[in-house]
C-alpha cells in the first residue's frame, strides 16, 4: 500500500471510529445552543420554531439550553462578523468536550458574504465545524434532519445526489 | 425631476399653503405635486431651517445620513441630507447642505431623534454636530483604527465607547449582558443599570453584529444590491426591499405596473401577519405562558406556510424586484389557506385577552409617552402605540395603498398591551387589505423588463415601506452605469431600538426586559447593517 | 386555564411526524436547481455563474462546479436558463463533510 493510500485508510478508521463514539454519545438525548454571529434572524426564527407543536424537536431527544456549560451541540448561524469573533471563541471554548459544531444556514457555509473587513464570510474558519445544513433560512424540517445527520441518528443523502437532471426541469 | 403620482390621493402642496409657506420660507419656490421634495439648503441656514420644518405641523425628522464627495474630492465636501416626513403633507422633504470641514449645525437639540445618526455620521464621515457633546461609538467595533473600512473619513478623535450620557445616583452599578444571550435569539449586547432589581438605564450596542452593507453595496448593480438588501434583516424582507426597490425606480424614473404593486402589498401584508404572530409568540414566552405560546406558534407556522405556498419562501424573499415582482401570487392557495392560519392567531389573541395572569404583566410595562415617541422619531406599532397615528400606508399611500386605504390602528397607552392590542388590531387589517387588495390586482405583466425606463441617468431616489416594525425608508445614488454610489438603509428598527431604553427604565424590573422586547419585536440585524 | 385546555384538546395534534415518516408541508420548500448536463454549454456556464448573487457557481473546465451549501435557492440561475436548471426537490441537504455539498455537473451541451 502506497504511504498516501495508507493515510487515507487511516483517516477512514479514524473517522468511522469518530462516527461511533459520537453515535454513542449522543444517540440519545443532547443540549442544543444556538449562536449568532451575524445573522439576518430568519435563520433564529426557524430555530425557534423547532420548540414549536408542528415540530417538537423534545420528542426527538433534543433540547435547547441557554447554558454552554450544559450543552453537547453548538448551532452556529451568520456569517462570522469578525467583532464577534472573540464572543464566538468564548461561547465554544466554554462548552464541555465532547461537543458538535453545526455550521447552520448559508451565511455560515460560506454563501451571501465573502470574506472581506467586517466579515469572515462564513463560520468554518473561526470554529471546528462537524457538520453543515444549507438553506436560507434551512426550514424546521431541514434543521430537524440537520442535527439528526449531525449525532449519527440519520445518515446523509446529500453525498449520494448529484443535483443533475436527467429529463426536463420542472 | 418629477416624480410619476403614486396611488389615487395626491400628495404634495395641492391645498396645502402651509406646505407652500414652508417651502418659501427654505427659499424654494412651489414645487408640483410629488410625494418627495427635494430642497438645498446652505450649511449656514441649516439650524434656523431645522428649526422651521420641526415646528411644521406633523413634521417629524426621519433619518439623516451623509454622503461622500466624489472620489475626486476625497477630503472635499460631504452631502448631509435630512429626510423629513410630512405626515399631515403627505410628502417628504429631503434637505440637503454641503458640509465642508469638520463641523455641522447640531441638529439634536432641536431634533433629538437626530443624536444616533450624529454618531453614525462621525464614525463614517469624521464630521460632527457643533457643541461639545460627546459622541458614541455606534457601529464600528472598538479597536477600529482609521484603516477601518468607512463610508467617508475617519474621524479625528474616536468615539467614546460608552452609551448615551446618563445619571447613575445613589447605589446603582452597571453589568453588560451579551451578546451571547439566551438560545435561539439575536445576540444582542445591553448595558445595564440596576440599583438591584429595578433597571436605572439600558443601553444598547450593536457593533458586534454590523456588517457594513452600505459599504458593500457601492459599486453594485441594483439587482446585485436588492439580494443583499432582503438578508440585511430576513424578518423584514419584503418592507426593506421595498423601500429599496422604490429608491431606485425613484432614481430611474420608473413605475411598477399595478398588478406588481399588488403583488408587493400582498406579501407586506403577509410579512406583517407572520410578524405580528411571532411577537404574541414571544410575549406569552417572556411571560410564562407556554401554552399561548403554542398556540402562537401554531398559528405563525401556517402563516409560514401560507407565505411558502403564496409566494414560493416562508419568509418572502425573492418577491420584490427592481420595477416590479419576481414571484408571481398563487392566489388559489391563499385563499383557501389564509383563513385556517389567521383563524389560529385570532382565537389565540381572543384567549389571550381574557387571562388576567397574562395581561397583568403586559399593563404599564414598557411604558413609551407620546411625547417620547414623537422626540426620538419612533415608528410602527410601537409609535401608534403611544397615541402617534403615523402609518407610512396612510401618510405617504404608495399603489395600492392609495386605493386600499387601511385603517390605522392606534392605543394610548403605551404600555406593552397597547402594543399587543395594536399589532393585533394590524393583523386583522391585514387579513382585509390581502382580500381587498387581492380581489382588485389586474392587469398584465409583473414586472418591468431590465434596463426600462428613462435611460440609466446619474440621479437619485427615496424608497419607503411600512414594514411591520414601521417605517422603512432607504435612499439611493447611481452613477451613470446605473451602478450605486451611495446606498442608504434605514429599516425601523434603527429608529424604534432607540425607544427600547426609555421602556425599559425605571419602573421596570429585570424580568421586564424580556417583555418589552417581545412587545417592541425589532431585530437587532435591522439595525447593525 | 380551563379555557385553554379544551382549546389545546380540541385542535388536536399538529406535531409532524418526521423523519418517521415524510411531511406534505415539504413540497412548498424552495429546493437548490439541478441541472441538465446536456444543456450546458460553457457559454452558459458562465452566464449561471455570473448571475448567482451567492457564488455557489463556478466553472472549471468542462464542469459546472456548484456549491449546494453556499446556494440560498434564490432561483435566479432557474429563471435565466430554465432549459438547463430545474428545482431539484431536495431539502434534506445536511453534510458531515463539507465535500459533500460541493458537486461537479459536466457540460455537456453543444453549442448552438
Amino acid at each position: 500500500m502506497t504511504s498516501q493510500a495508507s493515510t487515507d485508510q487511516a483517516v477512514a478508521e479514524r473517522s468511522e471510529e469518530l462516527r461511533r463514539t459520537i453515535t454513542r454519545l449522543f444517540g440519545r438525548s443532547l443540549h442544543i445552543r444556538t449562536l449568532d454571529t451575524g445573522s439576518c434572524a430568519s435563520c433564529e426564527q426557524e430555530i425557534r420554531l423547532l420548540a414549536a407543536p408542528h415540530y417538537d424537536l423534545h420528542r426527538l431527544g433534543f433540547f435547547f439550553t441557554p447554558a454552554p456549560r450544559h450543552a453537547d451541540l453548538l448551532m452556529v448561524t451568520g456569517p462570522m462578523v469578525r467583532a464577534f469573533e472573540n464572543a464566538a471563541r468564548k461561547t465554544y471554548d466554554a462548552i464541555p468536550d465532547p461537543k458538535v459544531v453545526v455550521a447552520t444556514g448559508a451565511c455560515a457555509l460560506g454563501g451571501v458574504y465573502q470574506p472581506d473587513p467586517f466579515t469572515r464570510g462564513g463560520v468554518g474558519d473561526t470554529l471546528p465545524v462537524d457538520a453543515w445544513i444549507p438553506g436560507c433560512p434551512p426550514s424546521p424540517l431541514a434543521l430537524l434532519q440537520g442535527l439528526l445527520v449531525a449525532v449519527g441518528r440519520l445518515a446523509g443523502k446529500v453525498q449520494d445526489l448529484d443535483f443533475a437532471l436527467n429529463g426536463i426541469p420542472q | 425631476m418629477t416624480v410619476p403620482s403614486r396611488g389615487e390621493v395626491k400628495p404634495g402642496l395641492a391645498g396645502r399653503p402651509g406646505l407652500r409657506d414652508l417651502l418659501t420660507g427654505l427659499g424654494q419656490g412651489a414645487a408640483d405635486d410629488q410625494p418627495v421634495i427635494t430642497a438645498g439648503v446652505a450649511a449656514a441656514g441649516l439650524e434656523a431651517a431645522v428649526r422651521q420644518i420641526a415646528a411644521h405641523p406633523g413634521a417629524r425628522l426621519a433619518d439623516v445620513f451623509v454622503c461622500a464627495g466624489s472620489p475626486q474630492t476625497n477630503g472635499g465636501p460631504v452631502t448631509l441630507r435630512l429626510v423629513w416626513g410630512l405626515d399631515a403633507d403627505r410628502t417628504y422633504l429631503i434637505t440637503e447642505s454641503a458640509v465642508d470641514g469638520e463641523r455641522y449645525p447640531s441638529l439634536s437639540e432641536i431634533a433629538p431623534a437626530a443624536f444616533a445618526e450624529e454618531c453614525e455620521i462621525y464614525e463614517q464621515f469624521g464630521i460632527r454636530p457643533a457643541g461639545s457633546r460627546p459622541l458614541n461609538r455606534v457601529a464600528l467595533p472598538p479597536g477600529a483604527g482609521p484603516d477601518w473600512p468607512r463610508l467617508g473619513r475617519a474621524p479625528a478623535e474616536p468615539p467614546r465607547d460608552v452609551h448615551a450620557p446618563h445619571h447613575v445616583g445613589g447605589h446603582a452599578f452597571e453589568f453588560p449582558f451579551g451578546p451571547v444571550r439566551q438560545v435561539a435569539v439575536e445576540s444582542l449586547y445591553y448595558g445595564l443599570v440596576t440599583s438591584g432589581e429595578e433597571l436605572v438605564d439600558l443601553y444598547l450596542f450593536t457593533w458586534h453584529k454590523h456588517r457594513g452593507v452600505e459599504w458593500r453595496l457601492r459599486g453594485a448593480t441594483p439587482r446585485e444590491a436588492l439580494f443583499q438588501v432582503e438578508r440585511t434583516e430576513g424578518l423584514g424582507a419584503v418592507g426593506n426591499a421595498w423601500a429599496f426597490a422604490g429608491a431606485v425606480e425613484a432614481a430611474l424614473g420608473i413605475e411598477p405596473p399595478p398588478r406588481a404593486m399588488a403583488m408587493r402589498a400582498v406579501a407586506l401584508e403577509l410579512e406583517r401577519l407572520y410578524n405580528h404572530a411571532a411577537a404574541t409568540a414571544a410575549l406569552c414566552q417572556s411571560t410564562g405562558l407556554m401554552i399561548g405560546q403554542a398556540a402562537a406558534e401554531i398559528a405563525l407556522e401556517l402563516l409560514l406556510r401560507v407565505n411558502a405556498a403564496a409566494f414560493g419562501h416562508r419568509y418572502l424573499f425573492g418577491v420584490v424586484d427592481i420595477g416590479g415582482t419576481r414571484a408571481d401570487l398563487d392566489a388559489a392557495a391563499l385563499g383557501s389557506d389564509l383563513p385556517a392560519a389567521y383563524g389560529e392567531l385570532e382565537r389565540a389573541a381572543a384567549a389571550l385577552l381574557s387571562t388576567n395572569s397574562f395581561l397583568d404583566r403586559l399593563e404599564a410595562t414598557g411604558i413609551l409617552t407620546e411625547e417620547a415617541a414623537r422626540r426620538l422619531g419612533l415608528v410602527g406599532p410601537v409609535a401608534r402605540a403611544t397615541g402617534l397615528a403615523i402609518d407610512a400606508r396612510a401618510d405617504h399611500p404608495v399603489r395600492p395603498y392609495g386605493q386600499s386605504r387601511p385603517e390605522v390602528a392606534v392605543q394610548d397607552a403605551g404600555d406593552v398591551l397597547a402594543r399587543f392590542r395594536v399589532m393585533l388590531a394590524e393583523a386583522a387589517e391585514s387579513v382585509r387589505l390581502i382580500a381587498e387588495i387581492g380581489r382588485t390586482a389586474a392587469g398584465p405583466g409583473l414586472a418591468l423588463p431590465p434596463g426600462a425606463g428613462p435611460g440609466q441617468l446619474a440621479s437619485s431616489g427615496l424608497g419607503w415601506a411600512e414594514s411591520s416594525r414601521g417605517e422603512s425608508l432607504a435612499w439611493v445614488a447611481l452613477d451613470d452605469s446605473g451602478r450605486i454610489t451611495r446606498a442608504r438603509l434605514r429599516p425601523a428598527a434603527v429608529r424604534n431600538w432607540r425607544g427600547f431604553d426609555d421602556a425599559c427604565r425605571s419602573q421596570n424590573v429585570f424580568t421586564d426586559i424580556p417583555i418589552i422586547e417581545a412587545s417592541f419585536w425589532l431585530t437587532a440585524a435591522g439595525t447593525a447593517r | 386555564m380551563p379555557l385553554w385546555t379544551l382549546r389545546g384538546l380540541r385542535r388536536g395534534v399538529v406535531t409532524t411526524r418526521y423523519p418517521a415518516r415524510p411531511d406534505p408541508s415539504a413540497r412548498l420548500l424552495p429546493t437548490p436547481p439541478a441541472f441538465r448536463p446536456d444543456m450546458l454549454t460553457p457559454g452558459l456556464a458562465d452566464r449561471l455563474v455570473s448571475v448567482c448573487p451567492s457564488r455557489a457557481l463556478a466553472r472549471d473546465g468542462d464542469m459546472l462546479v456548484f456549491d449546494v451549501g453556499a446556494c440560498t435557492a434564490c432561483g435566479r440561475c432557474r429563471a435565466a436558463a430554465p432549459q438547463a436548471a430545474g428545482a431539484s426537490g431536495e431539502f434534506e441537504l445536511a453534510a458531515t463533510a463539507r465535500e459533500h455539498l460541493i458537486k461537479r455537473i459536466p457540460l455537456g451541451g453543444r453549442p448552438a
